[in-house]
């Protein structure tokens, strides 16, 4: 290919972004070179590239002080999903794992929460009333109405094991990603409740084990509920399909 | 302070200079700061050291705007919509600024394309980020960026020359 139309705006992009190979970047330069129309393309995204940092300075502005302000109070409240994920990282550890092993149905990070629930967190996405029940409504709504298939929403959101308790209630394991958060979940008189909750994908962490990516905390109660299997994807569409009845 | 609440504010700058370029506004642009600053700290937990807090900072920045845009767009409707026919166009300098010509036609000319390209432009233009982390920031597929990218600069483009700026 030889002449100005062998290059298109694309690569000319690329080539100004940076994110061509030097090879690539090295033929364009040499074509350019001995092609004033394409030098001219090139020069003229160059420019604009220039001009657009030029036009949004990243300058110091008076009201950085009172952000710096809120950003440090921050700091006095103890940011509360870490306290808690501190505290869940501690209370999964190897040394308590066999006690978790017996216990893992129960509803045992509630203590845990509890001091975390009475904080403003009015947008701060996941919650837990003091009963255990889901109050994050994107989190129920994937609850509800997600499927394994889906992946993860917009904010890490996502639900992958199905299954029934002995008791017949329908139970999901579900992530929070933006919270750093995975858990079990079984539905109850139309609510989600909490079963299980664990951090996951914690640098440093003990609780995760290589390319899984329920943390084996929320996979043991899953083993302590489970009734029977887990659903497939046709089975889960259909639970949710006919209401989780 | 810890050391994510420092980063937070040396970051500052750059996540007011992000907010301008896709606001049409300075104060909407200084609103979604603030804004981005207060989820930040709420959802602190959600970042894990190690990784870009720019790019994540800009995710959080990016979904206030677009959630925004959304309400914006709906009260619109109900209460003026006569407005609806008003161009919506960036105010023209600000306090303490010294802009060149060709610069502030750049800055006017980036606040009046389609949102999705603008947020291409300014996230790779302006914030010098890669496609990649770009792409992630926007939450679409590399080969989309790519592409809000080349319309938005060939838009920028052909509106400077119009313009008679040499880009």
């Amino acid at each position: 290919m030889t002449g100005p139309e062998a290059f298109d705006d694309e690569i000319l992009m690329r080539r100004i972004d940076g994110e061509l190979t030097p090879e690539a970047a090295s033929a364009i330069d040499a074509a350019a070179a001995g092609d004033p129309t394409l030098a001219r393309r090139l020069e003229q995204m160059r420019g604009l590239r220039a001009l657009a940092r030029e036009a949004f300075p990243a300058a110091p502005d008076a009201r950085d002080a009172d952000l710096a302000r809120l950003i440090a109070a921050g700091a006095s409240r103890t940011a509360p999903w870490e306290a808690l994920a501190a505290g869940l990282r501690e209370a999964f550890s190897p040394r308590y794992a066999p006690v978790w092993a017996g216990a893992a149905a129960a509803c045992f990070v509630l203590g845990l929460t509890v001091g975390w629930l009475g904080q403003d967190r009015a947008s701060a996405g996941f919650t837990v009333a003091s009963d255990g029940t889901i109050a994050d409504a994107d989190l129920v709504r994937v609850l509800e109405r997600g499927l394994s298939a889906d992946g993860a929403d917009g904010e890490g959101r996502a639900v992958s094991l199905t299954f029934r308790d002995g008791s017949g209630r329908w139970c999901r394991t579900f992530r929070a990603g933006e919270d750093g958060v995975s858990g079990l979940a079984c539905r109850h008189d139309g609510e989600w409740r909490i079963q299980a909750l664990a951090p996951f994908d914690t640098s440093g962490s003990e609780v995760r084990t290589a390319g899984a990516d329920t943390p084996p905390a929320v996979l043991a109660a899953v083993d302590a509920l489970i009734a029977g299997d887990t659903l497939d994807a046709a089975a889960e569409t259909q639970a949710r399909d006919t209401g989780w009845r | 302070m810890d050391g994510f609440q420092t980063e937070l504010v040396a970051l500052l700058p750059r996540l007011r200079r992000f907010a301008r370029a896709v606001c049409r506004s300075d104060a909407d642009a200084q609103d979604l700061v603030q804004a981005t600053v207060e989820r930040a700290l709420a959802k602190r937990g959600g970042y894990r050291l190690g990784t870009r807090l720019d790019s994540w900072a800009f995710t959080i920045m990016r979904r206030i705007h677009i959630d925004q845009g959304r309400s914006k767009t709906r009260w619109g409707r109900v209460v003026a919509p006569e407005d609806a026919a008003t161009p919506n166009i960036a105010d023209g300098s600000q306090a303490g600024e010294d802009l060149r010509a060709d610069a502030l036609a750049v800055r006017d000319a980036l606040r009046r394309l389609p949102e999705d390209q603008r947020l291409a432009v300014a996230l790779v233009l302006v914030e010098g980020l890669s496609y990649a982390e770009a792409a992630k920031v926007l939450d679409v597929p590399p080969g989309t960026l790519t592409s809000r990218l080349v319309r938005g600069r060939q838009s920028l483009i052909q509106s400077l020359t119009e313009q008679g700026v040499s880009a």
